[in-house]
């Protein structure tokens, strides 16, 4: 035993995400280059484009979503178990915030909050659906989060393609939602929802790390036996953090219709893939919440900046994407590596 | 006889700031048996992997019959004639014994396996040891003892002349381990040398020509097995004098604390892993379950602690019914319980020790009101437990993963006990733990029991069933097969027990279910 741990004293700890982020800049500027362009001009545009003071807002708001959907994963993550239908639960929450807005009749700052409150039920719901799955059936997490997003896709795009949809405008999308419904602006584009997802983060991180469901959470990720063991329900924590994923899940796409599309347009929240970038900011912290919250911060820059750059220089802004895999995948080695030698 | 057959001379072994070898000279005769001996983190199984070629040493030399040798890996160490059994076999379960003896050097006929020939081989080998064992048979379906035979066949096969037995005895009945002591006088016999790691005292006065002992990975003492004890070993393996038989008064049973009626957990179609199992543990006594690991008992104990529902059966803990509620609720009850596996199911090594030592109390006061942790509370009461425990850690906000196997166990066995609860499992609550350790943890046993917690033992291992047991059962083939007052048990009968033989057992005037 004490052999075995000693072992891993061999390998000092090189801080591996900055390690990854270093090679991922490398990589990118070499790709750059071998395209023609000038790596340094890319970096400074995806820099200025971030992180200039008049570029704040936009940052912010595309920081939203994508930190949003960064808990969605993380949250399960932090327990060892993995939630990918982030998709299906956006689109669900998206789409129930949209139908409450439009048809529930309550006024103003009560619309918003039923429109929200039965976006995060239903979407939480959803996603507990899996966890019931497993703990019922022994349904892996890992695939039928993944595959109950696309029935919820599906349905959704069906409701808007056509029983719901807007007959003035003719594409697959509702009605304008009232201006009652929609989330007050702070300033430019941005809204309440930024407020909203602030106290989210702030409790999630304060549930990590002060409340006796965290430290349960937190114990079952590092050895669910062990959680077991000790007393912690497997079954109940699932069901619940499966809950509260889904739950932040239907925010975030409540946030979207609520705060910046002002209806539900068929693969509107689908298209600048939050899911999968905040599932990678959440690897990338390995499931830890202020962690994971700086990861999505740093991609929402990243993704930003690319868009900055691709209008002031010639390259694509899939580099921003690219650069995102690459970090993610040197993580992913030298997690692969460190396994192997301990 | 007394050639040098193989010599270590200056080892040194760094892990980062550790020394695990720290320039260790051993020299073992052919033909003999020498003994490793130490305590946990003494630099045994670094030393043993350097001389299997596991791992190279940072400086130092190795010599195999006088020639000096470079490993590149195991491979060139087994080709030299190097063997090693390691404690957790490396076999195919779903092959056959012979498959598994030959893998890798398989005799070919035409480029295909001569299978007859291969079970001939093996055959052959396994006659001339005596090592009775069935070429033909599925390993999977072979007791540990048959499958340790497989194992020394497999090194003999590529004609071992060192053979390495890294805790041989912990899986085996007594009388295993007298055929296992018997096959490895055959091997001396044939001029084999063996190098023999233990913890177990005994068996190094009953087998071994040497002993060698380690501490802090440095060799303490090196002596002749005829001319020593088992209490110069001891003082050499701890640096003091430990007392290996526990002082306990009789019992004096309360009231039941746990009972089970009919207790059952089935298999798929087969026959019960768990079947009516019976008992009752009053306050205040150390029931012992002896048997050999596999007879059921870690099945009983899933079903005895909520972490799998009986299929049949009832458990109730202080007269609540629990069978089939969850580990909070029977916690709830009254239960503590002393996992098997510190490692896998006792801790999470990459948490804190504060973080392990709160499982279980975090629900409660002081360390939590139900929903918010206390912090501080939590330091505080890992401060005391390591200290009152004496855990040998840094700081309670280190990772418990480093900590050697008997301070990890110390973290497991303090949680447990701080309960206080009216009911403790110990399932083999000081396997591979030192010598000190087990003194230490056998003494906080009896406290339990004097304090009038009711102690259910589990232990392969018979002479902690023997030293803290005011009452034995034995369990095989899933049932209690017997129950007997602790003065009525000696290793015999239990080892005859424990393989099943009720008849042999000259059970005079005892229950025999």
């Amino acid at each position: 035993m004490s052999e075995r741990s000693v072992r891993t004293l061999r390998f000092p700890r090189i801080p591996a995400v900055p390690l990854a982020i270093g090679i991922g800049i490398l990589i990118g500027g070499l790709l750059v280059l071998a395209s023609g362009g000038d790596p340094i001009a890319a970096y400074r545009e995806i820099l200025v484009g971030a992180l200039a003071p008049s570029n704040w807002p936009n940052t912010l708001n595309w920081a939203v979503p994508l930190v949003g959907m960064t808990l969605v994963a993380a949250l399960p993550l932090r327990g060892g178990m993995v939630n990918l239908g982030g998709d299906g639960q956006l689109v669900i929450g998206g789409l129930v915030a949209a139908m409450a807005a439009l048809y529930l009749p309550l006024p103003g700052p009560l619309l918003i909050a039923a429109s929200i409150l039965c976006a995060m039920v239903a979407s939480g719901l959803y996603a507990s659906l899996a966890a019931w799955g497993e703990t019922r059936f022994g349904i892996p997490m890992l695939i039928s989060t993944l595959l109950l997003s696309y029935p919820a896709i599906g349905i959704a795009s069906y409701l808007v393609g056509f029983p719901l949809r807007d007959m003035a405008t003719g594409l697959a999308q509702t009605r304008m939602i009232p201006d009652a419904a929609r989330l007050p602006t702070i300033s430019g584009p941005l809204n309440i929802g930024l407020i909203l997802m602030i106290v989210v983060a702030i409790a999630v991180v304060f549930y990590d790390r002060r409340t006796v469901g965290g430290y349960e959470l937190r114990m079952r990720g590092l050895n669910a036996k062990f959680a077991g063991y000790g007393g912690v329900r497997l079954a109940s924590q699932q069901m619940r953090v499966m809950f509260a994923s889904g739950a932040i899940a239907g925010l975030v796409g409540a946030i979207l219709v609520l705060g910046s599309l002002y209806r539900y347009q068929d693969g509107a929240l689908l298209t600048p893939g939050y899911t999968w970038s905040g599932l990678m900011a959440a690897l990338l912290a390995g499931g830890a919440p202020l962690g994971a919250i700086a990861a999505g911060l740093f991609f929402a820059g990243l993704q930003t900046g690319g868009f900055a750059m691709q209008r002031e220089t010639a390259i694509p802004r899939v580099l921003t994407m690219i650069l995102q895999s690459v970090i993610i995948l040197f993580l992913a080695i030298r997690h692969g590596v460190g396994r192997k030698s301990s | 006889m007394s050639t040098i057959e193989l010599e270590a001379r200056s080892i040194v072994k760094r892990y980062g700031p550790l020394v695990a070898n720290d320039r260790i000279d051993l020299s073992v005769l052919r033909g003999q048996v020498h003994a490793v001996m130490g305590e946990n983190g003494a630099g045994k199984s670094t030393l043993m992997s350097i001389l299997y070629g596991m791992q190279a040493p940072d400086s130092g030399q190795i010599l195999l019959r006088g020639a000096e040798m470079r490993y590149r890996s195991a491979l060139d160490a087994i080709g030299a004639g190097m063997g090693m059994v390691h404690q957790a076999f490396k076999l195919f379960n779903s092959l056959t014994v012979w498959e598994n003896v030959v893998y890798g050097m398989e005799p070919t006929r035409f480029g295909f396996i001569d299978r007859r020939e291969a079970a001939k081989r093996v055959a052959t080998l396994a006659e001339r040891y005596s090592l009775r064992v069935d070429p033909n048979a599925v390993v999977g379906q072979l007791s540990v003892g048959v499958r340790q035979r497989v194992e020394i066949l497999k090194a003999l096969y590529r004609d071992a002349r060192v053979l390495i037995l890294d805790e041989p005895t912990a899986v085996l009945t007594p009388q295993e381990r007298d055929g296992l002591f018997d096959i490895i006088r055959n091997l001396t016999a044939d001029d084999r040398t063996i190098l023999f790691v233990t913890h177990k005292l005994h068996e190094v006065m009953a087998i071994t020509d040497r002993v060698t002992v380690l501490r802090d990975g440095k060799v303490v003492d090196r002596m002749v097995t005829s001319e020593t004890s088992a209490r110069e070993i001891i003082r050499a393996m701890t640096g003091r004098a430990v007392n290996l038989t526990v002082e306990k008064r009789p019992a004096e049973p309360g009231a039941v604390v746990l009972e089970a009626r009919g207790l059952t957990v089935a298999t798929d179609g087969g026959k019960p892993v768990v079947d009516h199992v019976d008992l009752s543990i009053r306050a205040g006594e150390i029931v012992g379950i002896a048997g050999v690991a596999g007879n059921g008992q870690t099945e009983l104990i899933e079903a005895l602690t909520g972490l799998r529902v009986p299929d049949g059966g009832t458990v109730s803990i202080q007269g609540t019914e629990v069978t089939a509620l969850d580990v909070e609720r029977h916690r709830d009850a009254g239960l503590a319980y002393i996992p098997e596996d510190r490692a896998t199911t006792g801790t999470a090594l990459a948490a804190s020790a504060a973080d392990n030592l709160a499982m279980g109390f975090q629900r409660k006061p002081p360390l939590s009101n139900g929903r918010l942790l206390d912090a501080s509370a939590m330091t505080t009461h890992a401060k005391r437990l390591i200290e009152r425990f004496g855990v040998k850690i840094g700081s309670e906000q280190l990772a418990v993963g480093t900590l050697s196997g008997g301070n990890l166990q110390k973290v497991v066995v303090a949680r447990e006990l701080s309960h206080a609860a009216p009911l403790l499992i110990a399932e083999q609550p000081t396997r591979g733990v030192d010598v000190g350790a087990i003194e230490f943890i056998h003494g906080q046993l009896v406290a339990e029991r004097d304090r009038g917690s009711a102690v259910l033992l589990i232990s392969a291992e018979l002479t902690e069933i023997l030293a803290l047991s005011d009452r034995v059962l034995v369990m095989f083939d899933g049932r209690i097969l017997a129950e007997l007052p602790a003065a009525e048990a000696d290793e015999e009968t239990l080892g005859l027990l424990m393989a099943g033989r009720v008849r042999d057992a000259h059970l005079d005037g005892t229950e025999a279910a």
